[in-house]
């Protein structure tokens, strides 16, 4: 066996391979050292095997942690997954001593709430399985693992509740990970993409790093997948809705949690049609104004040498560079970042005659409202609608605006995720509680 | 390469959608000149045509009492239309009626014939219908001159005296651009517009003007108005006034009704005015409490329909039917072309019963 691993991996100093010899037995093992965990190997091979309390040949048969592995095409793939390989007696066995390096007590960072859960999804897939499973503690609840990615070979886990989950929802996701042919999958979004999202708009699928929301879409008939070595699950099909919904919506009172909700869709209104509608009012229909909002515009923008389409284009570039900037940042410079550009920049800018002081009011109300939508990849692709809107304000005026606005709907009503209609209103997969057994395996 | 074209084909059809709608040019809001008052008068003597008074807003970014700044053009031309087209060589930037909110016709004008002049107004398309319509005394370039000293931005006094931001006076009736246009076309309603005066630096406007299909034909002094505003629009921010004893009794009025009914008795027809009104005094002389409110409840009862009655008369000798009775004559019977002749024929012999009903609820004052 050692032989053939040496060829295999040629040039690999951190590849331990040794024949160890005791008073009965020879074994031959093989481990990466930097994938493993030495304390494992010690306990379960090298002290049993030189103490020889037990034979060690029996030790080996019995243990369930030694598994029997008979293919040697797979020897590779199993030691780079940080098994350590096992030869006794001539039969060849595994044992999982991998050592990953992940995050120690995962918080949620990046979708925070105030009164939920605190902790986040791990980056290792057995303590997001662990949690996830605490939370929702059901037998019902089927884990499935496959890799994907032709040479990361990432593990990534389908989570359902197989009686709630929709079939054909489920054969569609499977078959898509069986055809995902990209060498390197290292992330969510990633992963995400692959699965059908990389021309779209709209995300069809939720990325999200709180079990409590993977717990919620199961109970919901969702599938989730977990990627090994990322912390955020994706879950399936997504409605628009649903990104739109923060946790808190489940956890504060009712009515406060309407108000946000209506809230949100307000933002969203804002953030995508504002910078438009600015250059739609301004210079096509003034009329649209109060008289006295209108004089005070023309006051404002009469010392601006730019269209008015310019003027929104530096500010929105401006804008996009702070944020841009704020999250490539290091933590300790990044409040710099936006002191600077917020403060400084949007006075200045005023002041030096380039923006009416009224587009910056517009673009602070445009980079608010985008930050008000709860779901990250959801946010990001509010980000970008503002941009094509543009387009027909500057050539049509408000028409073009109304008219942008219905293509916008028009393609998020044709939108499908994993077959299920994206723009659903009432966006709960029918429960299918009861019919057991009608997907059973794949 | 396939899965490109379905969507560029839709793309290629969503812009020649869109290139169709297209709107007007593009001209930033500083590139424009808003009107905010437009004057309209006769030519002067010996020309033909018209002469056109624009007062223009200069914007400010400062929006203060007295900040107002404008600019006032006139030109005279055949054509309006030619007037707006040779005044656009005189200023700097396009001109804009979006904001235009007060056409005022010279009293001249409306003297001899309006209607060429409201050709204009009725088909050009930046022309708002909420605009407000209004006679100009003596002509439309004198109030188009007046500068209001504490106007915050410019022609909010206009905005603020027709609308109902501001002031609410019982004396000033608006007449939108729409409800004159409905008004010029319309079969038994004729147009009424408030007539404007310069007076100091400022504006006054207590006068209704009446006008017939083609010209103004008579006058309503203040007292007439607020009586007008009262049957038509059961305004209820006015004042009734009676005569008792030598003493001028004022109620103010809280709550007030008005409903009529044209009703054929005898050989003519008779219109039934009944107006109910409740309110607490006003002006009143000491000891009004003490005194039988029924007795002044009737004086008030056969003052008011008096002065009502006397409106009504006015207006039927003038020939012309503000209220647009007509109208209702013609909503509520028969439709041919024989019930438009029988109401020309009826109105000029119609009779007026006016009853008014007058409810005094408290003296004004804490006893």
């Amino acid at each position: 066996m050692l032989n053939r691993i040496g060829t295999l991996f040629a040039e690999s100093r951190d590849l331990m391979m040794n024949r160890l010899q005791n008073d009965t037995l020879i074994i031959e093992i093989a481990f990466i050292a930097t994938l493993c965990d030495e304390s494992k190997v010690s306990d379960f091979i090298l002290t049993p095997f030189t103490k020889q309390e037990h034979p060690f040949d029996e030790l080996v048969t019995t243990n369930p942690v030694f598994k029997r592995l008979e293919d040697p095409a797979k020897w590779a793939d199993t030691l780079l997954d940080g098994f350590v390989l096992l030869q006794v007696n001539g039969v060849v066995y595994k044992l999982d001593a991998a050592r990953i390096i992940r995050n120690e007590n995962p918080q949620t960072m990046v979708e925070t709430v105030i009164t939920g859960p605190q902790i986040a999804l791990s980056e290792d897939l057995i303590d997001s399985i662990n949690i996830i499973r605490s939370r929702y503690p059901n037998p019902d609840l089927a884990v499935e693992e496959r890799t994907v990615g032709t040479m990361s070979k990432t593990r990534v886990c389908i989570l359902f509740d197989k009686r709630r989950v929709d079939a054909s929802v489920l054969t569609m996701v499977r078959e898509k990970l069986d055809r995902i042919s990209s060498p390197m999958i290292m992330a969510s979004g990633e992963l995400s993409r692959s699965l059908g999202d990389r021309y779209r708009l709209f995300p069809s699928m939720m990325v999200t790093e709180r079990p409590d929301r993977v717990c919620t879409g199961i109970y919901g008939g969702k599938i989730v997948l977990l990627l090994q070595g990322s912390m955020f699950a994706l879950i399936l099909p997504a409605t628009f809705f649903d990104f739109m919904n923060a946790v808190d919506d489940h956890y504060d009172s009712f009515w406060m949690t309407r108000c946000l909700l209506a809230l949100r869709y307000l933002a969203v209104i804002l953030t995508i049609s504002l910078p438009a509608l600015y250059v739609a009012i301004v210079s096509y229909n003034p009329e649209l104004f109060r008289v006295q909002l209108t004089f005070s515009i023309a006051g404002s923008r009469s010392g601006v040498p730019y269209p008015s389409f310019i003027e929104v284009i530096i500010m929105l570039f401006m804008i996009e560079s702070l944020i841009e900037a704020s999250v490539r940042l290091p933590k300790y410079i990044g409040s710099t970042a936006t002191t600077v550009g917020g403060l400084i920049l949007g006075q200045a800018a005023q002041q030096a005659g380039l923006v009416s002081s009224i587009m910056i009011i517009v673009t602070s109300v445009v980079a608010i409202s985008n930050f008000v939508i709860p779901v990250n990849n959801m946010s990001g692709a509010i980000r970008f609608l503002k941009y094509p809107l543009l387009i027909p304000a500057i050539f049509f005026g408000v028409s073009g605006v109304t008219v942008g606005l219905l293509c916008y709907l028009v393609y998020l009503a044709d939108l499908r995720s994993f077959g299920k209609p994206y723009f659903r209103i009432f966006s709960k997969t029918p429960s299918q509680s009861g019919d057991i057994g009608q997907v059973s395996s794949e | 390469m396939t899965r490109f074209i379905r969507p560029l084909f839709m793309l290629a059809v969503v812009l020649l959608v869109v290139f169709a709608i297209s709107g007007c040019g593009f001209r930033d809001i500083d590139k424009r000149f808003f009107v905010i008052a437009m004057g309209i008068d006769p030519a002067p003597e010996g020309q033909k045509g018209y002469s056109i008074t624009l007062r223009l807003a200069i914007p400010s970014p400062k929006i203060e009492p007295g900040a107002a700044k404008t600019q006032v053009e006139t030109i005279n031309a055949t054509t309006i239309a030619e007037a707006i087209r040779l005044l656009k060589s005189h200023v700097d930037k396009e001109l804009d009626f979006g904001h235009c909110k007060l056409y005022l016709f010279g009293e001249r004008l409306i003297q001899t014939d309006y209607n060429d002049s409201l050709e204009w107004v009725s088909r050009r398309r930046d022309v708002q219908n909420i605009a407000y319509v209004a006679i100009g005394r003596p002509d439309a370039k004198t109030i188009m001159n007046v500068e209001p000293q504490g106007e915050r931005f410019p022609g909010n006094t206009i905005f603020l005296l027709f609308g109902n931001d501001g002031t609410q006076s019982s004396y000033i009736i608006n007449e939108q651009l729409f409800d004159f246009l409905r008004r010029v076309g319309e079969k038994g309603m004729d147009p009424i517009l408030p007539i404007m005066r310069k007076e100091d630096n400022g504006y006054v406007v207590t006068r209704l003007g009446l006008l017939d299909k083609r010209k103004l034909v008579a006058e309503l002094n203040p007292q007439e108005t607020e009586m007008y505003n009262q049957i038509r629009d059961r305004y209820a921010k006015s004042t009734i006034t009676a005569n008792i004893k030598g003493d001028t009794l004022v109620i103010s009025i809280d709550r007030i009704t008005s409903h009529y009914k044209i009703r054929k008795e005898g050989n003519g027809y008779v219109l039934k005015l009944r107006m109910n009104i409740g309110g607490i005094f006003e002006e009143a002389p000491r000891g009004v409490y003490d005194q039988d409110w029924h007795k002044l409840e009737q004086a008030f009862n056969d003052q008011v329909a008096a002065e009502a009655k006397r409106l009504l008369e006015k207006v039927q000798r003038a020939g012309v039917d503000p209220f647009g009775f007509g109208l209702r004559y013609r909503a509520t019977h028969a439709g041919n072309s024989q019930t438009w002749k029988e109401w020309e024929s009826i109105y000029p012999t119609l009779k007026f019963d006016v009853k008014v009903n007058v409810d005094i609820e408290g003296s004004g004052l804490v006893h």
